[in-house]
């Protein structure tokens, strides 16, 4: 097709973005420099952990048509995680024992699956002990916990609230909780395994219901080996506990802070695609019933959070890159920004904060190249084009797509979660954060073009900028014509506008800025 | 006679509808054999029956000599049966050659049939970067056939290959199809009788979700009742 | 399910045999409006004291069902728009609060009376209907859902902006609504009962009625292929805005008396939260039943009204827990699945009386 056709086709995609471009340079032109050069890089900002949420939902959207209303709450788990790796070190290291022993139960899916198999009166009686298995690995797995030693916050005394802790460390010094003493731990251990193989074994016979006869009855090398690392993993940080915190406090904040972001992308890889392999997949020919399970999930999600961390809302310190201040501060070069780790830059007179507007930028945009690469560089990249288009015509051609759709899934998830710790330290930690941002990458997706990668990007930026131009007019004030005083947003106007924006977009293009035309 | 594949008394649903109603055929090996029928009666169910996209509920359906219902698609497809879908479905995000890439089974697939696909079809050697949407019809549904052909598949379902192809094109498909049967049995659903007819040693003809009759084309040809009844006026 | 479908208009020869067919409905009807006598007497209370507005457990409870009716009436009408029509909107709460709204302004600050609001709610109704029924044609499926759920929270955004505050009382919501007399909630709690237990099983029979009608036969063609349905020469178009109008007028009743039960009307019935309510509530009871919207909303009200009680803050949690276990293991809700399961029923009661010779001719299912 020649470039006049393509013009001729897309017109009203053109004339759209042509008018969107006019009204950001409008408003550019209507500040001086030094704000809007912030309030670009806020929205930067904003739209990158807009983005960073949008692209699994639109990846997993686009594969699976699966919405899933989970996706924010995975975004706020990854900033609780985070959080506790970051701040209570010791208290992510003692739930890691427990919580890889658990998984293992569930890793052995393919082993019990065989082994139901095998024994007819768990053939016969599918209907029955699935259940006792679940309520016995509940209760065992309550009963085993109990027995590990777990050095953990209240949230209910202020002096041992996760805001207390977040203050000391803020101002410098990490407070550590006492350790309660361990009472009976090889009785922990072994029931930690035991009760997460009788979950396992309770979702391998429910399963068994719904595909009767299609399973596959192969085990994999790959579920032994990761058997195996999950068990002496498990095993080592329990008996080495105090070594791998006294490392993890050792450190300093930065490379803390690097730690917390991988333990909360691999957490949320894992989470998941356990979600996928448990709650999704036996749901495929009922989609709006994923809907509703991906929604009562985020409620049951809120309300572990609330259990464990508490409701009131806390914040995240900085690590020590982003927080130096004094001497140097704020950096006018970028000798000064490493030599001093300033807090804060100065450029065209205006003060623009290191970890806000420049790093989470700058992580954002090494995701989006990173996933752009695995899907335009990789097979499975190639797969997961191809399957948004048409799932089932891939299977046809001889590919297992639901393993395709696991990956995506715990990749999606992933990218929720690194969304997650990453906004903490900058908007705080808070129980609704979720459901918010969830609303937000929703219309982002609607703008951009609900299964397009590129515009989940465009999307999340577009709405960013414009959240933040608002808010910027709000305190400024635009000049209108016909008007004595400066007509000044209010901010209710804030989310009006990116949902107004979504409503007029969708008008004039129903697939989005970049999506096609099915 | 060997039969490559056998499908005996399938029965298929979707959602409520009892779309097959009771459909038995067999494919003997190396030849090309015809699935007749009018609109909706049930001839691309018949085919996606076949590879588990609508699994059938009853009957069984043996692929040399094995049973493969109830299997999930892909299984049955690596099994060695290449899908040619209606409508051309390709994969429009996808440049030519990803398109053939994303089909291999095995590294190395498409480095194999590289010269036979580019022989059947020269056209698709010199379009191999562009993206699928930007081809034309007939050029789109030559991508779908050679995409079929990419791993080492004995059996070939195609779906209405001449379907909206400007009769040029037609020509140049019926040809490939006529070549690469030297090498895969095809079972072809095809709306164009005179199409179906110069191609098929064998048909089959599905009326309201069964298989009502089936036998050498040669003597379909001049059976114009049969032709009459069942496909309408030919 | 087609097969029922046809049985039931076959059915409808006379009155008499439509008593019969419904006698379940009837029973729990008459169930429902002695409810309150019932728990009046084992409470110690008489029958009078429950026409009398006495307080005591069966005026709270009559309250707990005013609720659970509205929460189906409201429920019914997105399960016209979604279970029937196949329409998935996420705005649904605005046609609800449109009402509640609508509602308490013309009773407060324009101090008209109930006859001239409902007339009010009539124009309301078909206003917010048309205003979804303009972006139909443009958007589809889940981009359509997201419009209106952009349309739905401007709406939210504008009640809750502090310059709205002295017509719907900004983020606190509107309060200080005088309901009349006859309808007031608490000095006439048992009218109220009654007349809201009438509108809820008027709006079933209704909407049973519709679904079984030329029209409603359309819509569900829609929703099984709309391209099939085009094809035909219908103009899916306007069946699905007749679908709209009637939704959203049956939402706005629900509102009306949701203002006049409850003391405030919070913004959040106008929040996406309180569409996700009714779709809970239709996926609990069995999408496209019907009557899965009076059961869900029964089970989601007071489900959440005891949790509450018994568990205090776990609740949440509990009922999320709840959701899920419904849609893995009832999977097409209580009522779908109920059906499935009374057709396999009857099917192996039908053969186990073969068996034993006592079978009367098959009726075919």
């Amino acid at each position: 097709m020649d470039v006049l056709g393509t013009l001729k086709a897309n017109r009203t995609r053109f004339i759209t973005l042509g008018v969107l471009a006019f009204l950001f340079f409008t408003a550019v032109q209507g500040m001086p420099t030094e704000d809007w050069v912030i309030t670009i890089l806020r929205g930067l900002s904003v739209g990158m952990i807009t983005f960073l949420v949008a692209a699994g939902l639109s990846l997993i959207l686009g594969l699976m048509d699966v919405l899933n209303l989970a996706h924010g709450e995975m975004f706020m788990v990854g900033a609780y995680v985070g959080w506790t790796v970051f701040v209570r070190p010791d208290t992510f290291v003692d739930v890691l024992s427990p919580l890889l022993l658990t998984v293992v139960g569930f890793v052995l899916l393919p082993v019990w699956r065989v082994w139901i198999q095998k024994v007819p009166f768990l053939l016969k009686q599918a209907k029955f002990w699935p259940w006792l298995a679940l309520v016995l690995g509940a209760g065992l797995l309550w009963i085993a916990y109990a027995r590990f030693p777990l050095a953990i916050w209240n949230p209910d005394v202020y002096s041992e609230s996760p805001i207390t802790y977040s203050l000391a460390l803020s101002q410098g010094n990490l407070l550590l909780a006492t350790v309660p003493p361990s009472a009976g731990w090889p009785l922990g251990l072994l029931g930690t395994l035991l009760g997460g193989s009788l979950l396992g074994l309770a979702i391998a016979g429910f399963g068994l219901r719904q595909q009767a006869g299609t399973m596959s009855n192969h085990i994999s090398r790959g579920t032994w080996i990761t058997t195996a690392v999950l068990l002496v993993l498990g095993l080592v940080t329990f008996f080495i506990n105090s070594n791998i915190t006294d490392f993890l406090l050792g450190i300093s904040t930065t490379a803390r802070f690097f730690v917390a972001m991988a333990v909360a992308t691999g957490l949320g890889f894992v989470i998941g695609g356990l979600i996928e392999v448990a709650l999704i997949r036996p749901l495929y020919d009922r989609p709006i019933y994923q809907l509703m399970i991906t929604l009562g999930l985020s409620f049951i999600v809120i309300e572990v959070v609330r259990a464990i961390w508490g409701r009131p809302e806390f914040t995240m310190p900085k690590a020590a890159l982003f927080d130096g201040s004094g001497d140097g501060c704020p950096a006018t070069s970028f000798g000064d920004l490493i030599a001093h780790q300033c807090s804060t830059i100065l450029l065209f007179d205006g003060r623009i904060r290191t970890y806000n507007e420049v790093f989470i930028i700058l992580v954002g945009l090494v995701v989006l190249a990173l996933v752009w690469l695995i899907l335009q560089r990789t097979r499975i990249g190639m797969i997961i084009r191809a399957g948004v288009q048409d799932s089932e015509m891939v299977e046809a051609l001889g590919i297992n797509v639901r393993q395709v759709f696991t990956f995506v899934f715990a990749m999606g998830v992933a990218l929720a979660t690194l969304g997650g710790v990453l906004a903490a330290p900058s908007i705080g930690l808070s129980t609704d954060m979720g459901t918010r941002l969830l609303l937000l990458a929703l219309i982002a997706l609607a703008i951009g073009g609900l299964t397009s990668f590129p515009g989940a990007a465009a999307g999340a930026i577009l709405v960013g900028l414009l959240q933040q131009f608002i808010i910027k007019y709000g305190q400024i004030g635009i000049n209108l014509p016909f008007l004595a005083e400066p007509f000044k947003p209010s901010p209710p106007l804030v989310p009006a506008s990116t949902v107004l924006l979504m409503v007029i977009i969708l008008l004039i293009l129903p697939h989005g800025l970049f999506g096609r035309n099915e | 006679m060997e039969n490559l594949l056998e499908l005996s008394n399938i029965h298929t649903f979707i959602g409520q509808f009892h779309i097959l109603e009771g459909v038995s055929l067999s494919v003997p090996k190396g030849s090309i054999i015809a699935l007749l029928g009018r609109n909706g009666a049930g001839k691309t169910t018949t085919l996606k029956s076949i590879l588990g996209l609508t699994p059938p509920r009853q009957g069984s359906v043996l692929f040399k000599g094995e049973p493969i219902q109830g299997r999930r698609s892909f299984d049955i497809a690596a099994k060695g049966i290449g899908f040619v879908p209606e409508h051309r479905a390709i994969f429009r995000d996808l440049s030519v050659l990803e398109n053939l890439r994303i089909a291999e089974r095995q590294k190395g697939d498409f480095e194999r049939k590289e010269q036979f696909i580019f022989e059947l079809f020269p056209d698709l050697k010199r379009l191999i970067k562009l993206p699928g949407t930007n081809l034309s019809g007939g050029q789109q549904q030559m991508l779908a056939v050679a995409r079929a052909l990419v791993p080492d598949n004995e059996l070939l379902l195609i779906d209405e290959p001449s379907e909206g192809l400007a009769p040029v094109i037609i020509e140049q498909m019926m040809a490939a199809i006529q070549q690469l049967s030297a090498q895969s049995t095809v079972l072809l659903v095809e709306q164009n009788f005179v199409v179906a007819s110069k191609l098929a040693q064998q048909y089959v003809i599905i009326e309201e979700g069964q298989s009502v009759k089936h036998g050498r084309m040669a003597d379909l040809v001049q059976d114009k009742a049969t032709i009459h009844r069942y496909l309408g006026a030919a | 399910m087609q097969s029922t479908l046809a049985n039931r208009t076959a059915e409808k020869t006379s009155l008499a045999d439509w008593w019969k067919a419904n006698r379940g409905l009837l029973g729990l009807l008459i169930l429902l409006i002695a409810f309150p006598f019932l728990l009046a007497l084992s409470e110690g209370q008489s029958i009078g004291d429950v026409l009398a507005n006495e307080a005591g457990n069966a005026k709270f409870m009559q309250g707990l069902l005013i609720e659970v009716f509205i929460l189906a009436i409201y429920a019914l009408s997105y399960d016209l728009i979604l279970g029937v029509t196949g329409l998935l909107s996420f705005g649904h709460a605005m046609f609800f609060a449109a009402g509640a709204y609508f509602t308490g302004i013309a009773f407060k600050n324009l101090g008209w009376g109930a006859g001239q609001t409902l007339l009010g709610l009539v124009v309301v109704a078909v206003v917010q209907a048309l205003l979804f029924g303009v972006v139909l044609p443009r958007v589809k499926g889940i981009t359509f859902a997201l419009v209106t759920l952009g349309l739905a929270s401007v709406f939210h955004i504008v009640v809750q902006s502090t310059e709205m505050s002295e017509w719907t009382g900004a983020d606190v919501g509107l309060q200080g609504v005088i309901a009349p007399e006859w309808l007031n909630t608490n000095t006439a709690r048992f009218q109220l009962y009654l007349l809201t237990l009438l509108a809820t099983f008027l709006v079933y029979l209704i909407y049973r009625r519709f679904v079984d009608s030329p029209t409603g036969r359309v819509c569900i063609a829609i929703r099984e292929n709309e391209g099939r349905a085009l094809m035909l020469g219908y103009n899916t178009f306007l069946f699905k805005l007749v679908a709209l109008v009637v939704a959203s007028l049956t939402a706005v009743l629900a509102g009306f008396f949701h203002t006049i039960h409850q003391p405030i009307v919070s913004p959040n019935v106008a929040s996406l939260g309180w569409t996700v309510s009714a779709l809970l509530i239709i996926l609990i009871g069995g999408v496209g039943t019907l009557s899965g919207a009076l059961v869900g909303a029964a089970v989601f009200r007071l489900l959440e009204f005891f949790l509450d009680r018994w568990f205090g803050n776990a609740a949440n949690f509990l009922l999320g827990a709840v959701y899920v276990t419904i849609v893995l293991f009832l999977p097409y809700g209580i009522v779908g699945t109920w059906r499935l399961r009374s057709l396999d029923m009857a099917k192996g009661r039908a053969r186990l009386m073969k068996l034993l010779g006592l079978g009367k001719k098959e009726t075919g299912d």
